[in-house]
C-alpha cells in the first residue's frame, strides 16, 4: 500500500486492447476450438504476491495465470474460498481470442472442467436409447 | 415464395403458440368475473411480450448470445443466481401445470381419469424434446394450437349483444369484485401474457435455429404479428366467458368450466375442434417451458446445450429436462390441481419479471453485442415505460396475493 501523499508512478503505455476482468471476463461463456460450451468463467486465478503480503518497489505487475470454474462459484456466490487443489483451472494460455464469448484454442471434452458433463453423458444420457442419434 | 412461406408459418406458429394454460385459465376465470373490463391488461402485456422478445430474439441474432447468459453476465452470479431459483421454480410450475393441462383436456376427451394420463403426456413430452427436430416440434403444436380460434368462431356463433359487450371493454370494477381482486387478476393477467420462460424459449429458439442479423425481418414479423393475434385469442377466449359464464353467475374452476362457451356456441364439434386446440396448445407450452428450465440451467453455468445437438452432447442439459419431468409428476401425483398450479405459476411470473427483463434491455443498448443493431430511442423509450410497470406488478403481486386470498 503507498501513503495517500505518495505520488503514484504513472502508468506504463499498454499496448492493445483494455480489458477489464470484471466487466470482460467474469461470467463470461468459454467456448472451446469446435464452438462447443466448456462452462461459464466463474473466477479468475491471478499470479503475484499473497494476500497481506508486503508488495517492494518494482516487483511486475500480477498476470492471470487460469480460468477458474467448479466450486469456486457456490464461494463466489456464498463467501469463502476452496483449497487450491479444489479449483479446477483453464491455463490462459489456452485462450485464444476475448470477444463476447471467450474461444479456447483446444478441445474441451477431454478437460477436467468437463468431467461433469462426461460421467453424465457416459453413465446416463448415452445409454438411453436415442441418446447418440443426431437430430439433424 | 420459400420466404413467404417462411414468415407466414412463424406468424401462424406465434398465434398458435402464444395461448398456454396459463392463458386459457386466467383469460376464462377473468371474463367470468369480471367480463371484458380487464382486455385493456391483455393488450398491455401483449405490447409488453412483443417489444421484449422482440429485443431478446435482436440479441440472439446479432451475438449469438440467449437470455440466461446474457442475465448471468450482466447481473453477476449473485443476482443471477436469485433469478435463475425463482425463474426455474417458475418454470418447474408451469411445466407441471401444462402436463396436468394436457392431461385435463384428455380427461375430457376420453373420460380416462385426468391421473392416469399425466406419465403419458409427460413421457410424450420427453420423447419430442428428445427425439424430434426443433423446427418441426415448433411448427407443428403452434399450427395444431391454431385450432384454438374456434373460441372466435364460437363467440359468433353465440350471437352476444355485440355493442353491451364492447361497452364493457372501459377499465371499470364489477359491482361484485372490489379493486384489490381486479387488481390481483390484472396482474394475474399480464403474467400470463409475459411469462419470462417466452423469451428464454425465443432467445434460445433463435440459437437452436441458427439466426443472424439476415433473419431479423422475419424475426420482428413473427413477433409484431403473430403475438398480438394469439393476443385476440386469449380475448375471445375472455369474451366466451363473459357472454356465457358471466350471466349464469359461474366462475371458472376446471377446464370443462373453460370449454362450456365453447360447446354451447359450437356444438359437439366445436367442443372436439376445441379440445384438440387445448391439447396442443398446452403440449407446446410443456415442452417449451421444459426447454426452458433446461436453457436456463444450462445457459447460466455454462454447459453444453441445444436440441441441435445429439442428447449426448449436451448430456447435462437433457439429465436437468428429465429431472423437471420427473418432478412434475411427482407433484401431479399428490393430486394438487392443475388449475390451482396454473393461477399461482401466472402471479408468480409477475414477480419474477424485473431481473429478466432489465438485463435483456441492456445489452441490447450494448454495441458490443449488437454493434449497429442497438436499439432505437423509441424502443428504449417503452423499454423504460415497460420497466416501471412491471416493477410496480412485481412489487404489488405478493400484497395483493394476500389482501385478496389469491383472488378469491
Amino acid at each position: 500500500m503507498t501513503s495517500a501523499n505518495q505520488q503514484l508512478p504513472i502508468a506504463p503505455p499498454v499496448a492493445g486492447r483494455i480489458l477489464d476482468a470484471q466487466v470482460h471476463l467474469m461470467d463470461r461463456q468459454v467456448l472451446d476450438h469446435d464452438g462447443v460450451p466448456v462452462t461459464t468463467v466463474d473466477d479468475l486465478e491471478v499470479s503475484g504476491p499473497d494476500l497481506d503480503a508486503e508488495i517492494p518497489p518494482g516487483t511486475t505487475a500480477p498476470v492471470i495465470t487460469a480460468l477458474l470454474t467448479g466450486a469456486v462459484l457456490g464461494t463466489r456466490i456464498f463467501g469463502g474460498r476452496p483449497p487450491s487443489s479444489r479449483l479446477i483451472r483453464l491455463p490462459w494460455k489456452d485462450v485464444a481470442e476475448v470477444g463476447v464469448v471467450l474461444r479456447l484454442g483446444i478441445k474441451g471434452e477431454p478437460l477436467d472442467a468437463s468431467w461433469v458433463e462426461r460421467w453424465v453423458r457416459d453413465k446416463i444420457i448415452a445409454r438411453i436409447p436415442g441418446g447418440r442419434h443426431d437430430p439433424r | 415464395m420459400k420466404r413467404i412461406l417462411g414468415v407466414a408459418l412463424g406468424i401462424l406458429t406465434a398465434i398458435g403458440g402464444f395461448v398456454d394454460i396459463g392463458d386459457l385459465v386466467t383469460n376464462a376465470v377473468v371474463g367470468s368475473r369480471f367480463g371484458l373490463s380487464l382486455v385493456w391488461v391483455v393488450a398491455v402485456g401483449v405490447l409488453g411480450i412483443c417489444l421484449f422478445a422482440n429485443m431478446s430474439g435482436r440479441v440472439a441474432a446479432a451475438s449469438g448470445r440467449a437470455t440466461f447468459e446474457v442475465i448471468r453476465e450482466r447481473l453477476g452470479p449473485r443476482a443471477g443466481l436469485a433469478n435463475l431459483s425463482a425463474s426455474f421454480l417458475i418454470n418447474l410450475m408451469t411445466v407441471t401445470a401444462e402436463i396436468g393441462g394436457i392431461a385435463l383436456a384428455l380427461q375430457l376427451a376420453s373420460s380416462v381419469y385426468y391421473l392416469l394420463w399425466i406419465p403419458v403426456a409427460a413421457l410424450a413430452v420427453w420423447f419430442v424434446i428428445w427425439r424430434v427436430r426443433f423446427s418441426i416440434m415448433e411448427n407443428v403444436t403452434g399450427l395444431v394450437g391454431l385450432t384454438l380460434i374456434v373460441f372466435a368462431v364460437a363467440l359468433f356463433l353465440l350471437k352476444p349483444d355485440w355493442g353491451a359487450l364492447a361497452g364493457q371493454l372501459v377499465p371499470t370494477v364489477p359491482g361484485q369484485e372490489t379493486i384489490w381482486t381486479y387488481s390481483y387478476y390484472a396482474i394475474a393477467l399480464f403474467g400470463a401474457a409475459m411469462t419470462p420462460y417466452e423469451v428464454f424459449f425465443f432467445s434460445s429458439g433463435a440459437v437452436e435455429e441458427g439466426w443472424t442479423v439476415k433473419d431479423l425481418l422475419q424475426e420482428r414479423t413473427n413477433v409484431l404479428v403473430g403475438f398480438p393475434l394469439g393476443g385476440l385469442l386469449s380475448v375471445a377466449i375472455a369474451a366466451c366467458a363473459t357472454v356465457v359464464l358471466l350471466p349464469a353467475g359461474i366462475s371458472v374452476t376446471s377446464l370443462s368450466q373453460v370449454v362450456l362457451p365453447v360447446a354451447e356456441g359450437a356444438g359437439k364439434l366445436g367442443l372436439a375442434v376445441v379440445l384438440v386446440g387445448i391439447v396442443a396448445a398446452t403440449f407446446g407450452a410443456a415442452l417449451e417451458t421444459t426447454l426452458s428450465s433446461g436453457y436456463t440451467l444450462a445457459q447460466f453455468f455454462g454447459w453444453s446445450w441445444g436440441k441441435f445437438r445429439r442428447p449426448a452432447e449436451a448430456a447435462r442439459f437433457h439429465l436437468a429436462m428429465i429431472i423437471c419431468l420427473l418432478v412434475g409428476i411427482a407433484v401431479l401425483a399428490t393430486g394438487v390441481d392443475p388449475v390451482l398450479v396454473t393461477e399461482y405459476s401466472v402471479v408468480f411470473s409477475a414477480i419474477a419479471l424485473p431481473l429478466t427483463y432489465l438485463p435483456i434491455l441492456i445489452v441490447a443498448n450494448d454495441p458490443e453485442y449488437m454493434r449497429e443493431h442497438v436499439n432505437g430511442r423509441a424502443v428504449n423509450a417503452l423499454g423504460m415505460v415497460y420497466l416501471v410497470i412491471i416493477l410496480v406488478a412485481s412489487i404489488a403481486a405478493i400484497p395483493l396475493m394476500i389482501v385478496t386470498g389469491a383472488g378469491s
